[in-house]
């Protein structure tokens, strides 16, 4: 089953870098969406629910933890695996990153076979399309 | 713990030029100043101290950076529009890869927001600084900014 991924993250050049991982890494996509911050992914999701979510924790408006916990506090989105895609952080950080709700910690810069890896690992092989 | 040494501020430049950006790179001096358009992108940090990171780059260099990242040609209208969000994108790895170096995973820190100028900085002291030369034959600039130790 080709899956729907959100993009979430304040920098266009971001956006487009995760795009082209995702175009790269072998997996069955069907559509990639995009929101700039917390909220706009929020607005996203309600209107077009995706399969997994690829979210910066650093941007303005609503910041990427805040975004995990409303997401885990919504029941229509809870089901909804949150991959945190972040520079290198503290330790501490990010297990408060991974208790908020998100699935997976991704260190920028990634290579596209961990992206995939990462994926297939959250959603099965059903979610791996043709790898 | 001791002042980060221009040796890592470049270590740090160096990789991460290379992994996020794939340019090949060669240390050079770091410059008096630096003549022609540049854009200059500067990040805070709080952790053990504070401080603030600034990134200087020629518009060509800029454009490059976008091009490699985003994997189209630098002739492409959109590597010019996307240089300054590039180099803002690349200064907020670098503030990730040097806080965590300098000062450890361990220690809890905040990053703000990459901010980025189309303008030559004010002139500062810097607590130290490394320049290195990319395969475009540009120069990069990483300057470091720390609060006295408390």
């Amino acid at each position: 089953m080709a899956l729907q991924l959100l993009v979430v993250d304040d920098s266009p050049v971001t956006r487009k870098m995760v795009r082209r991982a995702i175009g790269l890494c072998g997996l069955d996509i069907s559509e990639v969406h995009e929101a700039s911050n917390g909220v706009e992914a929020l607005e996203r999701l309600a209107a077009t629910p995706v399969d997994l979510v690829l979210a910066d924790v650093n941007m303005p408006v609503m910041n990427g933890i805040e975004f995990v916990k409303r997401m885990a506090a919504d029941p229509a989105l809870s089901r909804i695996p949150v991959v945190i895609v972040a520079t290198p952080m503290s330790e501490d950080r990010v297990e408060e990153i991974l208790d908020s709700g998100a699935r997976a910690f991704l260190t920028k810069p990634f290579r596209p076979e961990s992206l995939r890896d990462l994926v297939l690992e959250i959603l099965g092989p059903q979610g791996g399309g043709h790898v | 713990m001791s002042d980060p040494t221009p040796e890592m501020l470049t270590e740090v430049l160096s990789s991460v030029l290379e992994e996020a950006a794939f340019f090949m790179i060669e240390p050079e001096a770091v410059p008096d100043r630096f003549d022609g358009d540049v854009f200059s992108a500067t990040i805070d940090f709080e952790a053990m101290r504070g401080g603030q990171l600034r990134l200087t780059a020629s518009r060509n260099l800029a454009r490059n950076l976008a091009a490699n990242m985003l994997g189209i040609d630098p002739g492409d209208p959109e590597a010019d529009e996307q240089g300054r969000n590039a180099l803002g994108e690349i200064l907020n790895v670098l503030g990730g890869a040097f806080v965590t170096r300098h000062f450890g995973t361990k220690t809890p820190f905040q990053l703000g927001l990459p901010s980025v100028a189309d303008d030559h900085p004010e002139t500062r002291r810097a607590t130290c600084a490394a320049a290195v030369r990319v395969d475009t034959g540009d120069l990069v600039v990483l300057e470091l900014d720390l609060e006295p130790g408390r």
